[in-house]
């Protein structure tokens, strides 16, 4: 299959891709549940072709102010994933993080920390998603330092969106959400894997469907 | 009240005065203005890509400088402008991630090159950028008005510029 091709993948790739999440999304949740000592649930994740032009609107308005964490992984299959949650919600993280691990500070080294604390857990939850994978499949996906933004969320959405449309007009958005329970309000982050349009071919035959 | 007309990826729209023209969440996509103030027609393009290199057919003529740039003049001057009044302003084109060792050359760029093939393009056409406002890595959403033919972008935690 060759990568443009991505629009000719069939319901059947699409479903197990979406198992693939499954699996991933899963260990990851796993990971964040050990790590905070709150349960963490996860939405029934997706699998779907969607249209490069309609990206940064899909979820909310591009203007929302979002906390993303972003890495990469480079092996025999390379992709992206993306870690998104709202302002507020990284906020909270962040309290929740520092008070169980720092124990009381100070505002200004909170705001010091805070964006280390994201980018570690960031790390830890797509590390882990990522690895589930790896073992599924026997193949390792080395992963680039992550990175984190603050910003719209158009703007981060923009780069997937040139991304897949260096290649056609559909992006492959595999997704799903990872809900911390125990607060007050559930904090809730969105997890994307998006493979390199050229990896999809490898990835479904290292699944066994192709 | 002038209309408002939001331009999505890959978008080109082109209006008559009265009209405000915006793009909003860009990152490393570019929202690129071309106007004549005489005739006041302006129009907008949301460049996502540097060039259709590959060569396939394009049905999104917004979404590459270099297909962008020519059907906007195209529409404009259907629309009455002429060629060598206009004139062209631009947003965008940030780098949002960064990655040590990786940036160089790889998709990550994308902003520095869409903003390299539009210049060129503008040049190209003999279109004289009269004032832009790219790079850096934080996104930013673009307003422009045909009232004063300004285009206002804005940076979440920064002042609002005026170009």
């Amino acid at each position: 299959m060759e990568y443009n091709e991505l629009e000719g993948l069939s319901s059947f790739h699409l479903d197990v891709i979406r198992e693939t999440v499954n699996i991933g999304a899963g260990n990851a949740a796993t990971a964040l549940s050990q790590l905070l000592g709150s349960a963490v649930t996860m939405d029934v994740p997706k699998a779907e072709l969607v249209s490069i032009y309609n990206i940064s609107d899909r979820y909310a308005s591009p203007t929302e102010l979002v906390c993303a964490v972003y890495l990469r992984f480079e092996g025999e299959i390379s992709g992206n994933m993306l870690w998104i949650m709202n302002e507020e919600v990284s906020s909270q993280l962040v309290k929740v993080l520092a008070k169980k691990n720092l124990g009381n500070i100070s505002v200004e080294q909170l705001n010091e920390v805070a964006d280390s604390l994201l980018l570690e857990v960031g790390n830890i939850v797509l590390s882990s998603f990522l690895n589930a994978i790896s073992s599924m499949i026997n193949c390792s996906l080395p992963v680039t330092v992550p990175a984190i933004v603050h910003d719209m969320l158009g703007a981060i959405l923009d780069l997937l969106a040139a991304y897949y449309g260096m290649v056609g007009d559909v992006a492959i958005v595999s997704e799903t959400n990872l809900r911390i329970t125990d607060y007050e309000t559930p904090m809730n982050g969105h997890v994307m894997l998006l493979p390199d349009p050229q990896s999809l071919s490898i990835l479904l035959s290292k699944l066994g469907v192709l | 009240m002038a209309e408002v007309y939001h331009v999505g990826m890959g978008e080109i729209v082109v209006a008559k005065h009265p009209v405000i023209l915006t793009s909003l969440g860009l990152g490393s996509c570019l929202g690129l203005v071309i106007y004549d103030e005489i005739a006041k027609v302006a129009g907008m393009s949301h460049i996502m890509l540097p060039e259709n290199h590959e060569g396939r057919e394009v049905k999104k003529f917004g979404k590459y400088a270099d297909t962008a740039v020519p059907k906007l003049i195209e529409e404009l001057i259907a629309l009455g402008a002429l060629k060598s009044r206009l004139k062209a302003k631009m947003a965008g084109g940030a780098q949002m991630f960064s990655i040590p060792g990786k940036n160089s050359g790889s998709f990550l760029a994308i902003g520095e090159r869409n903003i390299e093939a539009t210049k060129k393009m503008l040049s190209n056409f003999g279109i004289p950028l009269v004032a832009y406002d790219v790079g850096g890595n934080k996104g930013r959403s673009v307003e422009f008005y045909t009232d004063n033919w300004i285009m206002v972008v804005k940076v979440i935690g920064s002042e609002v510029k005026k170009i």
